[in-house]
């Protein structure tokens, strides 16, 4: 009995652990609804776990296009290999404000986003959960390396002219 | 030993050539991107038989083969060409060119072309190159690649209905100065685009490149059910799914043998998201050699050439040869 209530224990803080972890976690099926929204989620989209659980993904977020992902998605559900959303090429999936509303310059969250297949006990992928890791912090960070470049080689022009 | 020169502008082509060489023929393969690199190539010997392209930049191959002739240098020339015209073929055998191949050149045509010449024969000596890798390892490298490559290959003709063409799985150990070659390769060429992505198990760590030639962004589009117009973030956006896929599936096969699990990071578009440059500068020290494992990937009937090249570190070697005892115990 007690060895039973250990395992009860241990699901228990395992699932608080990946309901605060600071990444977004969210399983979907292959109807694409909803199935873990975890804290991180919760908490910068407004939207509670309850409201979301069994919902399509795309009535949720209309400007998820629902053609692309589905086509992001098929590997992952069909060879069980990862596929990957990085903020070079596409901002945000979610709009969620900055994690720094006042400090932050930036007005939204950076994300890149990983899909993973999630293997059941029969070899087969009936769930796919996707991380969404914040970059905000790295965004601003390559875009003012960026702007300094650009102001360097400038001066260095401005120098050469001056001359 | 027979030193064979492979002289084309395009990384691909040059790739594709040298895999098309006789597997047992035990030769020394050289590069060269253009004419020039070729002649000096050439008068360092490093040249008994050139394989040559026409169409290059700062000297193309009728001026090389005016060079070689003008200053009477020793080596048999066989071009390689898209140019297939039979202008083309008259002027090159005019300058001295034994024969023409057309591109793209099959491991057949080739091998014709050589025992037709005699040239496969020619020069029989007892290889004296000792290899950097034990061969039962390499042996055993290229197997559980190969396996990894069927599996993945089998994925991907299931899902997206194509033919995938299996490629032999070199593996090299390379220092560190060839893959700085490779890479500014890559930078130099504005018809390949390349990703890169980490991956990470136990004991094992290395990174996957995936480069894809420009010209294969429209059917891997039409292959990935993408419709309208393919533009320069869509294009991105594809080679990063098309990287994605091959990396995931052999990486997979890989990890099934090895019964380990990899991670893989985020990928990055190198040159874009990273400058070349700046990884080569900031690697200089950190290691010397690689593991590395280069596949070539062809589709049937579409027009897509891709390279898959795993790097793994010299320390994750160690976990990997003991993982894969198993299959090295009968040596």
């Amino acid at each position: 009995m007690s060895q039973h209530l250990d395992d009860i224990l241990e699901f228990h803080w395992m699932m608080d652990m990946l309901q605060t972890v600071d990444v977004g976690i969210v399983v979907l099926n292959r109807q694409y609804q909803v199935q873990v929204w975890n804290g991180f989620m919760e908490s910068h989209s407004g939207k509670l776990p309850s409201d979301v659980r069994d919902q399509s993904l795309f009535d949720l977020f209309p400007t998820i296009k629902e053609d692309w992902f589905k086509q992001k998605s098929k590997p992952v559900f069909e060879l069980k290999t990862r596929a990957f959303m990085t903020w070079e090429q596409r901002p945000y999936l979610f709009k969620f404000p900055n994690y720094r509303p006042i400090t932050g310059s930036e007005s939204f969250m950076y994300q890149n986003i990983t899909l993973s297949p999630l293997i059941s006990a029969t070899g087969n992928v009936e769930y796919i959960s996707m991380m969404i890791y914040d970059m905000t912090d790295v965004a601003v960070g390559k875009k003012q390396l960026e702007a300094i470049q650009v102001q360097i080689t400038e001066a260095k022009e401005r120098q050469q002219f001056s001359r | 030993m027979f030193s064979v020169l492979v002289c084309d502008d395009s990384l691909v082509a040059r790739k594709q050539v040298a895999k098309c060489l006789p597997q047992d023929w035990d030769i020394a393969v050289h590069f060269a991107k253009n004419g020039e690199e070729a002649l000096v190539a050439l008068k360092e010997g490093k040249g008994n038989l050139l394989l040559l392209d026409l169409n290059m930049p700062i000297l193309d191959g009728y001026g090389t083969l005016e060079a070689i002739q003008a200053a009477g240098l020793n080596t048999k020339v066989i071009v390689i060409s898209g140019d297939i015209q039979p202008e083309a073929y008259d002027r090159v055998k005019a300058l001295g060119a034994l024969d023409f191949i057309r591109k793209p050149v099959s491991p057949q045509m080739l091998v014709e072309v050589l025992e037709k010449f005699d040239i496969l024969h020619s020069e029989p000596e007892l290889s004296t190159d000792v290899t950097p890798l034990d061969p039962n390892i390499r042996d055993c490298y290229q197997e559980i690649t190969n396996i990894a490559m069927g599996q993945a290959g089998d994925h991907l003709a299931r899902i997206m209905n194509v033919f995938v063409r299996l490629p032999i799985p070199n593996v090299n150990l390379i220092e560190v100065s060839e893959l700085h070659m490779m890479l500014s390769d890559i930078e130099s060429h504005e018809q390949v685009t390349a990703v890169c992505q980490g991956f990470l198990g136990p004991g094992i760590s290395g990174e996957a490149i995936c480069i894809l030639s420009d010209s294969s962004f429209e059917d891997v589009a039409k292959i990935l059910n993408v419709e309208g117009e393919v533009d320069d973030q869509l294009q991105l956006e594809l080679l990063m799914d098309a990287a994605s896929i091959l990396i995931g599936t052999c990486l997979s096969g890989l990890a099934v043998q090895m019964d380990v699990n990899f991670s893989q990071g985020h990928p990055i578009v190198l040159g874009q998201h990273r400058a070349i440059t700046e990884i080569i500068s900031m690697n200089k020290i950190k290691w010397k050699r690689t593991l590395a494992i280069e596949l070539s990937y062809g589709l049937e009937g579409y027009n897509v050439q891709c390279d898959l090249i795993l790097l793994f570190t010299e320390e994750s070697m160690k976990t990997m040869n003991s993982k894969l005892a198993h299959l090295l115990e009968d040596f």
